[in-house]
């Protein structure tokens, strides 16, 4: 359960370098133990960084074969990689596992624990799934949350991890992820009283009670308007509380209801922090053929807050239609494309928008030049550079519930435009990007007076709720979309 | 001179074994040391010079005695450091574990470890600071850190303290509780299990460990401790599914103790953040799983919080549970929703690539209640993971590479069963997959990046591994690959790979050969007018490899190459250029040890003979007259044996100069031509002593017997005149000359015994001296004697300095090899040289141009860069003498036997002088300090420094 070495590489200049490493020489002193004769030292960090970018592909990008990284063998089939240290057919580290997210890769080698021969699953390692966790928590720590990246922040945090690693990994055994936000504040005693401070709440708030509950819900959708193949869509949902309550360990409880006849939540996570869970609540899987008589809410959810924001909890849900239903037709004639575009608001979603767009790239072309559409309703612009139309249709759909767009584009320009090999010919989509305050597919709510907080003090409590879409396609309908139909084999 | 202490500790921890080859390992150790017990030195610097020992202490700390040595220090350190440093306090906690449990100290219960052990109990039981700023806590916290190391390197150190630590856990209220409860629990789990290896042991053994505070293992127990015992097996988890079998501890039902501890462990595990959560619950598990007399529903309580988790540590300690308890705690039902649950977390569009990955790892190693085969390590479905079910997993276009190719395989592994029950509903699964596999193609086709390209191959070796026999998929395939490489011959390299995987892996599958035979059958086909140099360079490397194949009949093969060999209106002529000559013969060359070379034989002679006579390189030629001369008067057998030994010799790294590697095309001599980069250093210079000393020392013993000459001055301006006239001379004395010997360093490695032509380069790290011209050494062997390199320094200012050096050799196989040499210092004492004055002078007019340059430097000190200074230090009269003699004989002017002043005169070249009067008063001994050049004071101060405490050292 322990790690033997920790590395970070980051991009710089376009080279992989290695900016920290931490090897853990007790931990590396019980993997010798461990496996005897079987056992194989972690190399130098050069070494390792050359290996492991081998084994992510990383390495001599200007050459199209290499067979030490592109052996057909070679095939990664789980989150542990294998370095193979003294050339193929020899001695292999392993598992190291690795992230690689933004600027950064993320390593670490976990101590396997068990027999060396036969190489033991992982799911008999712990320090497996010790490791994803850590590497993910240093991620986030590093890089933030958000999508920007913000290269000062990462170099000064980088400085600080000498001593994050004290606090949390100090000799190889992976205690918790780094706090995010402030420093980790010093262990201070509490008060008084016998109750005990959880280990993952670092302070204790003093002040007004606050609680704040956001509900949001995220669609995705492939839309092919194709007898042959059945459109998908899926829905899942997360609630995020931010709790200001007094107390060692104050107790909350957060209640999701559904309306009548509202087909039930699935695939429900929790946070850590969540106290106990009634069993009816897990039962529903979207992998199962659901069956009508299921618990269907309300759903209670008891816990005892961490002082940071946090995930209480996600969902998924099957919902009967499509927020927006859409077809999109092209049509070739010489270097002209014929378009034709119908998008449908569902009647039961609220016909107001914070946002909604359609964007239809065009890949593989030269640039247009002539663009002659028509809109029914909105504002079109059109990025003749990027191949883009860009339909925004504001905050409201006309009252009909339904929009066109109409018309033909001229591919003539002297240019190349984008290319994506994904999309020849007439594969080609229509992305939609929307955003609808106050509402959910699921029509799961969080109600203000259900948020029950058993404390001295009365707090000030605010729900939000909203849905919004991700990878939400629509693929034209005349040519080949890039998924097989296989998928609707359910 | 400060040490860029950030800059060593990284260089050390970038590459330990380079580092340590510019020193040694106890020099730095002692570096550390030093600087560690050094007062002025910041405590965040010294938290930096810890890290060396918490990283490496095997390296720095080679035996149990160092080791000992290094801990005794570190607990000194310790001992005075303020309390409040307490990050440094906490890195010397740590290193010191370290130190002890590397150097094996621990296990052999030193004194050291004895001690630090009452430490470390010390502190954890410390209650002083309770109220305070919360330091003592983190102190806390790191002491607990470390005895959890402690007892999981020597499981059982700490098993009689068992009541001690659970009392300790449950008295904290703070966060600090965590780090308790995962000590506790460990300890807890190594006596269980030293209990279990015990013959005999029982309910009785259990409560009395329980209750039990004495002492450590060791002073107890000498014998029944456990990590004096070289097994290893207490390390290692006891929970390894169907093939481990779990030592027990027969209790029978009554172990209420036990169970009081577990409870409360278990009750308090929701307030442990979720990486010691998930260590905690698998130790209990282990510790439930050897005392059966604990029910296993002791964890039930728990279960519902932990199976609804997002976290993925906390729902793999419930796999663990599974794998330990199967059904003794998990029903049917709760096997099928755990199984749906992974299903559901492999594709949570919450979750990041890597925990899916390790979801649909743990599906392919499900612990199942009631497995059906034991086999351990492979890849096996569970019974309930259906196709109905498995089709969440389905592989898209969109997934990144490794999710899609483990979604390929786990489907693959689905539709075989499926496949082979023949229930699939005519297939549709294995339909869908080779649906994948095309639109991946398609992909691929039209232009798709290096990744998608790469990932296709493994789909493509995946698909093939699992259903090669279904022919109506592996025949369209051939055909379709066929078709791909048309349109991207440089495909070739993988397609080539893709028939060697399939044939040497996929025992009874021809496919390999098929594909071979199809790619040859399409290039030989194609219309020769559409052919580019560019498709041929990667055909006539296909072709090669197909004439590898001796079932493929190559008739078409040559009648290709004789094709592209002869001039025609419609195609391309290959009739010049090395690199497709080589091509063509690379071909010929396997054609040759053909099984079916007979049938081969006129047409094969023919090309030959074609290129032998018209080809446009005398090279290619020579390579084909070469090889038609074997053709036609070596009998097959002789041919394939002369031919055959240069093929398995090409495919190694060590290169005989051979015939047969003369005619193998490519990469043997890419691997000849590049300079290549070596990991380490492979020799070092090391100084020897100078030559100019040993001269100088015979100069002086003849100034002995002194013979002047009426031509030397025996006025003081007068020799000052004289002296400075020799130095319109530019060059007069204006070089100093070290003698190094170049030797091997490091690990013995037997390609770098024999080295030839080294040619050495160095590079200055300031602007103090004149650039160095390069080196050449003939050669150096492991077993001779080294050779001397003489460095000749021109110094601009006559300062230490450092020098790096780089060399560039050949190896006995013909290899140009590019290696860094650890880095040259130059000491201040090196640029001394004595005193360069006329030959024929004598003591007594070098004497007056000391007195005379005394005088001028005394005089003008404040109007140039002369300066006056002092030095003085405790040393014997017999102990200055022997210093003297040591350091300064070459340079000494007045006599050593008789003066009771000592004059020295250190010359630096270029213009420099230092000169000492040394003389022993009644406190101490004297050096008058003069030199014309006031910036060397603090280096000869130094010296100085340096010179008398050693000789002191030896005093005493």
């Amino acid at each position: 359960m322990s790690l033997r070495a920790l590395w970070i590489i980051s991009r710089e200049n376009g080279e992989n370098v290695s900016t920290f490493s931490r090897r853990f020489s007790t931990v590396e002193h019980r993997a010798k133990k461990l496996a005897g004769s079987a056992y194989v030292a972690v190399p130098e960090e050069n070494t390792v960084l050359q290996l492991l970018l081998t084994e992510l592909g990383l390495t001599e990008s200007d050459k199209s074969y290499v067979a030490l990284r592109d052996d057909c063998l070679h095939c990664r089939r789980s989150p542990a990689l294998e370095l193979r240290v003294d050339g193929p057919g020899k001695r292999t580290l392993w598992p190291v596992l690795a992230i690689s997210q933004g600027p950064l890769i993320l390593a670490c080698l976990p101590l396997v624990d068990a027999p060396p021969e036969p190489r033991p699953p992982l799911a008999n390692l712990l320090s497996v799934s010790q490791g994803l966790t850590l590497l993910a928590g240093l991620e986030t720590y590093l890089l933030g949350s958000g999508s920007k990246l913000d290269s000062e922040g990462l170099s000064s945090r980088l400085a600080m991890l000498p001593s994050v690693l004290l606090q949390i990994c100090p000799l190889g055994t992976p205690l918790d992820v780094p706090p995010l936000g402030a420093p980790a504040t010093p262990i201070v005693p509490t008060p008084a009283g016998n109750q005990k401070q959880p280990s993952w709440k670092t302070g204790l708030h003093r002040g007004r009670a606050m609680v704040n509950v956001a509900l949001i819900e995220t669609v995705r959708s492939m839309q092919y308007g194709n007898q042959s193949r059945q459109d998908l869509w899926d829905v899942y949902g997360t609630v995020t509380c931010k709790c200001e309550v007094e107390g060692v360990l104050p107790n909350v409880m957060v209640t999701l209801t559904l309306p009548p006849n509202g087909s039930p939540l699935q695939d429900i996570l929790v946070h850590p922090c969540v106290t106990s869970l009634d069993s009816s609540i897990l039962t529903a899987s979207s992998v199962d053929n659901c069956d009508g008589s299921a618990f269907s809410g309300p759903y209670k959810f008891p816990f005892s807050p961490p002082l940071e924001t946090f995930r209480l909890c996600s969902y998924t849900s099957q919902v009967p239609v499509p927020p927006i239903l859409g077809s999109y037709q092209l049509k070739e004639e010489e270097n002209q494309l014929h378009v034709s575009v119908i998008l449908k608001l569902h009647e039961s979603v609220k016909n107001s928008f914070e946002y909604c767009e359609a964007h239809l790239p065009f890949f593989n072309r030269v640039q247009m030049s002539v663009v002659d559409v028509r809109v029914s309703a909105g504002q079109l612009d059109v990025s003749k550079e990027k191949n883009l139309l860009v339909w925004s249709l504001g905050q409201k759909f006309p009252k009909s519930r339904e929009v066109t767009m109409e018309g033909k584009i001229s591919f003539f320009g002297p240019t190349p435009g984008p290319t994506d090999p994904l999309y020849s010919d007439l594969t080609a989509y229509v992305k939609l990007h929307f955003k609808v305050p106050d509402m959910t597919l699921s029509g799961c709510c969080v109600d203000q007076h259900s948020v029950q907080v058993y404390s001295s003090a009365k707090p000030r409590i605010v729900t939000s709720r909203e849905l919004q879409s991700k990878e939400y396609f629509i693929w034209n309908s005349t040519g080949t979309a890039p998924v097989s139909s296989g998928q609707m084999m359910l | 001179m400060a040490v860029n202490w950030a800059e060593r500790i990284s260089a050390f921890s970038r590459s330990p074994s380079r580092f340590l080859s510019g020193t040694t390992a106890e020099a730095f150790l002692a570096e550390l040391v030093r600087e560690l017990r050094d007062d002025r030195a910041s405590y965040s610097v010294k938290v930096l010079l810890l890290s060396p020992l918490c990283e490496s202490p095997i390296l720095l700390c080679p035996s149990d005695s160092v080791g000992e040595e290094t801990a005794l220090e570190l607990m000194s350190v310790f001992a005075q450091c303020p309390p409040k440093f307490v990050d440094f306090r906490c890195h010397l906690l740590l290193a010191l574990t370290s130190v002890l449990l590397c150097s094996s100290c621990m296990s052999s219960c030193s004194c050291a470890s004895q001690d630090f052990l009452d430490l470390l109990l010390e502190i954890a039981q410390d209650i002083s600071d309770i109220h305070g700023d919360g330091s003592l806590r983190s102190l806390q916290a790191t002491a607990c850190d470390c005895l959890r190391e402690l007892e999981a390197c020597c499981p059982g150190i700490l098993s009689q303290r068992l009541e001690l630590l659970g009392a300790l856990r449950q008295r904290e209220t703070s966060r600090l509780h965590q780090a308790y409860a995962g000590l506790h629990t460990l300890v807890l789990r190594n006596a269980v299990y030293q209990l279990t290896q015990e013959a005999g042991a029982g309910a009785e053994h259990l409560k009395a460990l329980l209750g039990g505070n004495t002492s450590f293992a060791w002073e107890a127990d000498q014998d029944s401790g456990l990590m004096n015992k070289k097994d290893s097996a207490i390390l290692s988890s006891v929970i390894l599914g169907p093939v481990g079998t779990v030592p027990t501890l027969q209790t029978g039902p009554d172990c209420k103790e036990l169970r009081s501890v577990l409870s409360s462990l278990l009750e308090e595990s929701y307030l442990l953040t979720p990486l010691c959560q998930a260590a905690l619950l698998h130790r209990l598990t282990e510790v439930v799983a050897m005392v059966p007399g604990v029910p296993p529903a002791i964890f039930r309580a728990q279960l519902l919080r932990l199976l609804g988790t997002s976290e993925v540590c906390l729902l793999h300690s419930i796999l663990m549970m599974k794998c330990a308890f199967t059904d003794s705690l998990f029903s049917a039902e709760d096997e099928a929703f755990i199984l749906k649950r992974l299903v559901v977390l492999s594709q949570h569009p919450l979750l990041n690539t890597p925990p899916k990955l390790f979801y649909m790892d743990c599906l392919l190693h499900f612990p199942e209640n009631r497995p059906i085969n034991c086999s351990d390590g492979d890849e096996t479905l569970p019974v309930l993971l259906t196709p109905q079910l498995a089709s969440a997993l389905v592989p898209t276009v969109f997934n990144d590479s490794t999710t899609m190719l483990t979604r390929f395989n786990l489907l693959c592994l689905v539709y075989l069963e499926e496949a082979e029950e023949g229930v699939g509903e005519d297939g549709r699964g294995l339909a869908y997959l080779y649906e994948h596999l095309t639109s991946l193609m398609h992909i691929v086709e039209h232009g798709g990046s290096r990744e998608i390209v790469v990932t296709f191959f493994r789909a493509a070796f995946l698909f093939l591994s699992y259903f090669f026999y279904v022919e109506r998929y592996s025949n369209s395939l051939t055909d379709k690959l066929c078709e791909l490489y048309f349109h991207h011959t440089q495909l070739a390299p993988h397609l080539i790979n893709l028939a060697d995987q399939t044939q040497d892996r996929l025992s009874g599958s021809t496919w390999g050969v098929g594909l071979l035979k199809a790619l040859q059958r399409a290039i030989t086909e194609a219309p020769l007018s559409q052919l580019t140099v560019h498709d041929l360079r990667w055909h006539l490397k296909m072709l090669a490899r197909v004439a590898e194949e001796g079932e493929i009949p190559q008739q078409n093969t040559l009648n290709f190459l004789s094709c592209i060999i002869t001039p025609s209106s419609s195609s391309l002529c290959v009739s010049s250029g090395w690199r497709l000559g080589n091509s063509v013969l690379g071909v010929c060359r396997r054609l040759l040890i053909h099984p079916s070379l007979d049938l081969l034989l006129i047409p094969l002679a023919d090309i030959l003979q074609h290129l032998t006579c018209h080809y446009g390189d005398t090279d290619i030629q020579d390579h084909a007259r070469l090889y038609y001369t074997l053709l036609t008067t070596l009998s097959r057998e002789k041919l394939a044996s002369v031919l055959m030994q240069g093929e398995i010799q090409g495919g190694q790294q060590v290169k005989k100069q051979s015939l047969s590697c003369i005619m193998a095309e490519s990469e043997g001599l890419t691997a000849m031509l590049t300079v290549h980069q070596t990991e380490r250093a492979i020799f070092k210079l090391v100084e020897v002593n100078s030559e100019l000393e040993e001269k100088m020392q015979a100069d002086h013993e003849s100034d002995l017997n002194p013979n002047e000459t009426d031509t030397c001055p025996d006025e003081a301006t007068a020799a000052v005149g004289a002296y400075r006239a020799q130095f319109n001379d530019p060059d007069f004395a204006s070089e100093i000359t070290l003698n190094f010997q170049l030797t091997h360093i490091g690990a013995h490695d037997f390609r770098f015994d024999q080295l030839f032509s080294i040619h050495l380069h160095f590079s200055l790290m300031d602007d103090h001296y004149e650039e160095l011209s390069d080196i050449s050494v003939p050669c150096l062997f492991r077993e001779r004697p080294p050779p001397v390199v003489k460095l000749h320094l021109k110094p601009r200012r006559p300062y230490p300095t450092t020098l790096c050096a780089s060399a560039i050799f050949t190896t006995q196989d013909g290899l140009s090899w590019h290696t860094n040499l650890p880095d040259i210092h130059v000491d201040f004492q090196q640029v001394f040289m004595p005193l360069p004055a006329p030959q024929a002078w004598g003591r007594a007019s070098k004497l007056c141009l000391f007195e005379g340059l005394w005088d001028e430097m005394c005089q003008e000190s404040r109007e140039n860069d002369c300066a006056t200074s002092r030095f003085c230090c405790q040393l014997k009269e017999a102990a200055l003498l022997a210093l003297v003699e040591k350091r300064f004989l070459p340079f000494l002017v007045s006599d050593l036997s008789t003066n009771k002043e000592l004059k020295v005169l250190l010359f630096l070249p270029p213009q420099s002088h230092v000169l000492l009067k040394i003389r022993s008063e009644e406190d101490a001994v004297h050096f008058d300090i003069a030199t014309d050049n006031w910036q060397l004071l603090s280096h000869i101060g130094s010296y100085l420094l340096t010179i008398t405490s050693s000789q002191e050292d030896m005093q005493s």
